[in-house]
């Protein structure tokens, strides 16, 4: 008998060395097990598509284990693609995809993006990342994206012409209807500004309405959908822009046949002084200006009282598909794109600015970046806050408005009173397809 | 002597087994080309009737029988008759100007003079390019900072017509049509010289004798004879007027101000930008019912008129 209770003693010992052995052996193996994350984004132009595929080259490096498939598709194609994709469950796990409720808020909505609540505590993003990128890519409260772009909308303008042109950088709505007119008179278009197919007119707004009411309450609006857009606050935004500009002379008469990037091409060859758009031509400006001093400053104060306002939004955020068999690795490739040295590329070479905190000293930059880089940093120093960028948190009904509208306002054919009440019909409209609104 | 007359019955068979027998070679044919047009035609053509009837958004699982309401807000839509009205001007100078020019210029070529090569090559030419590649041509041609058509007009002095071609809602759809019909002259041009080879040159002679003028010769003897060429070109270019995307989406994407919304762009928009994949499903509809009524009606009606 007690030779049978030592053997099975000695069973039973062995069973646990065992058991003890071979837990770390299949975490192992585990861990080497060969994982393929099909991963969709927007870098399409060869610069940005090569910092992508080098960022993610360093990922597969660090983990031999993992290989990224990558395809990158053009905005309109990924509009078009991902949303039958993912929801057909043949989509890819990782995407790089428009951050607003018309995009990605919609597959959220649907139960098709995986929330990264657990793994933004995981990493750390919680902290890392600045508060109004994460707001802007979470439903409900709830993380789905890590939010890689962020947008700073302002004025451009070329110093060195205006110097050479006695002119000065107007800080006010009425010192911009005397500047288009003086630099008119010398041959200049005033601004940049180009509206075909219409979205450029989206940040025009948001600029002039942000300011007339402030940030917060911009927020409110947006965010808790408490106001309206038929105020008069608004209506006389919605007038600055587009009936006293426009009556100025500020831009091309045939404003809305002019594509975008014809519009930049026309401030960066000298035949406008301003350009009314985003941190994203920061890049472009350093390649086609080199010889010209340009400065990023806010848009002109509109009325007495009003503060000088930034405007800032989320443009695109990398998401995980809720259908991925790799959520942990997916997890892991995203917060190594979020990495300093990742930054740095994305900053220094595709000039995408990353809402983390990061020593931008590391970086070489040109002075434009440099600047949006400061005024970026020196915000999330302060906690001041910056304007809305109203599209890329409206709902698709209200977008379209803006862009319909804006475009029969430059031709003559609408008032600022008419496009208030529209704008607020279409939020209105809006509205129930608006539950996947971002919002905290 | 009586003869017994002997039994001999041919082996019966059924008519469903002759049917079987006679057609089934065909049927085998058939069935693969009719299996991928059920797949690829029949069931998403069913799909989207069955969607027309939801309020679906393309992303969620659930979607919710709605009845007739996305056909009931259409009615109410004002986007959609005004992309309807664009739709049928597009059909109606669409038509008549590719089809107006091509059969000029198949006459001018139809006898082959010196160079008829190089001037059918340039003239098919367009056809080659897909409608994007036109689009952002013409739109490079329409371009108020450096197109070359308003310094042209500047040019020869007639600066007052210069503009912008493509943001001004007065003309903003001419200016798209000039760009599709400069790209579809090509194929008229040729399906008609194709045709003008079957036209018979003894009727045209006869007709001389018979001391018949050019244009009497043109519209009584050379027309009558390509009314066949006719009907295919018109009811091709009548479906694609209707079914028009792709150039409208590259050179405006429906604007200034929705003044060259199709019913196709209001459909992408509709399904893609807006969401709303049982509205776009129920337009969708619409315009493939009015494409096919028109096409049939046009037809029916140059049927009628021959017969």
């Amino acid at each position: 008998m007690q030779r049978i209770r030592s053997v099975g003693m000695m069973v039973a010992a062995i069973a646990l060395l065992c058991s003890l052995m071979v837990g770390p052996l299949l975490g192992q193996a585990r861990a080497q097990e060969q994982v393929e994350l099909r991963v969709w984004d927007q870098f399409t132009v060869p610069e940005e598509s090569a910092v992508a595929d080098a960022i993610y080259a360093a990922f597969t490096e660090a983990n031999p284990n993992v290989t990224i498939v990558r395809e990158a598709f053009s905005t309109e194609q990924m509009r078009d693609t991902v949303n039958t994709a993912i929801s057909s469950g043949s989509g890819p796990d990782v995407i790089f995809y428009d951050a607003g409720p018309g995009y990605a808020g919609v597959l959220a909505d649907a139960g098709f993006l995986l929330p990264l609540t657990d793994y933004a505590a995981e990493y750390g993003w919680d902290e890392r990342v600045s508060p109004p990128a994460l707001e802007a890519t979470s439903l409900n409260g709830v993380l789905f994206g890590m939010p890689l772009q962020t947008d700073l909308i302002g004025m451009y303008a070329n110093k060195t012409l205006l110097d050479q042109e006695g002119l000065t950088v107007p800080t006010t709505l009425d010192e911009m209807v005397a500047f288009c007119g003086a630099a008119a008179e010398k041959g200049y278009i005033p601004i940049a500004f180009a509206n075909n197919p219409g979205w450029s007119a989206f940040h025009q707004f948001s600029m002039t309405a942000n300011q007339n009411i402030g940030p917060e309450a911009m927020r409110d609006l947006l965010v808790n959908k408490n106001g309206r857009w038929d105020t008069p606050e608004l209506t006389e935004a919605i007038s600055a822009y587009f009936e006293t500009m426009r009556d100025a002379g500020c831009f091309s008469p045939d404003v809305n046949a002019i594509p975008y990037d014809d519009g930049t091409a026309i401030f960066y060859t000298g035949q406008a002084l301003l350009n009314t758009t985003g941190s994203w031509i920061a890049g472009e400006i350093a390649t086609n200006m080199p010889d010209q001093e340009v400065v990023f400053v806010p848009f002109p104060l509109i009325k007495d009282g009003n503060e000088s306002t930034w405007i800032s939004g989320v443009g695109s955020a990398y998401y995980i598909n809720a259908a991925t068999e790799h959520p942990d690795e997916a997890a892991a490739f995203v917060d190594s794109l979020f990495s300093q040295g990742a930054v740095e590329q994305w900053l220094g070479e595709a000039k995408y600015f990353v809402p983390v905190e990061f020593d931008a000293s590391a970086i070489e930059i040109d002075p434009v970046t440099a600047q949006i880089v400061t005024v970026l940093q020196e915000a999330g120093d302060s906690g001041a806050q910056f304007g809305y960028n109203i599209d890329v948190m409206a709902p698709p009904a209200f977008n379209e408005m803006m862009q319909n509208g804006f475009q029969a306002m430059l031709n003559g054919d609408k008032t600022a009173e008419q496009q208030a009440a529209d704008l607020q019909a279409a939020w209105e409209e809006g509205m129930p397809a608006a539950d996947a609104t971002p919002t905290s | 002597m009586s003869a017994q007359p002997t039994a001999f019955a041919a082996p019966r068979v059924s008519p469903t087994q002759r049917w079987w027998n006679r057609y089934r070679a065909g049927i085998f044919f058939v069935l693969p080309a009719m299996l991928l047009y059920l797949i690829f035609v029949g069931y998403p053509f069913i799909q989207t009737i069955y969607f027309s009837l939801t309020d679906w958004n393309g992303v969620r699982p659930t979607k919710n029988f709605i009845g007739l309401a996305n056909y009931q807000e259409m009615i109410r839509d004002p986007l959609l008759w005004t992309s309807l009205r664009n739709n049928v001007t597009w059909v109606i100078v669409g038509t008549v100007a590719p089809m107006a020019i091509g059969l000029l210029l198949a006459m001018l070529l139809w006898r082959q003079p010196r160079g008829f090569n190089l001037f059918r090559t340039i003239f098919f030419m367009p056809q080659v390019l897909s409608a994007v590649v036109i689009g952002i041509i013409w739109s490079w041609i329409y371009n108020p900072i450096f197109g070359n058509l308003n310094k042209l007009l500047k040019a020869i002095g007639l600066g007052d017509f210069a503009r912008g071609w493509l943001g001004d809602p007065s003309v903003a759809l001419y200016a798209i049509l000039v760009a599709a019909i400069w790209a579809e002259v090509g194929f008229v041009f040729v399906v008609f010289l194709a045709g003008l080879q079957n036209v018979s040159k003894d009727l045209l002679e006869a007709a001389t004798i018979d001391g018949a003028n050019s244009w009497q010769r043109f519209k009584d003897v050379t027309v009558p004879q390509l009314s066949n060429v006719i009907n295919v070109v018109t009811a091709l270019l009548l479906i694609g007027g209707f079914n028009v995307f792709d150039i409208v989406f590259v050179m405006t994407g429906g604007g200034p101000a929705n003044a060259t919304e199709v019913i196709a762009t209001l459909t992408y928009k509709e399904a893609f930008t807006q969401n709303r994949v049982g509205y776009a499903s129920a337009l969708s509809l619409v315009m493939t019912v009015v494409a096919l009524v028109a096409s049939v009606a046009f037809i029916r009606l140059r049927e009628q008129r021959e017969g």
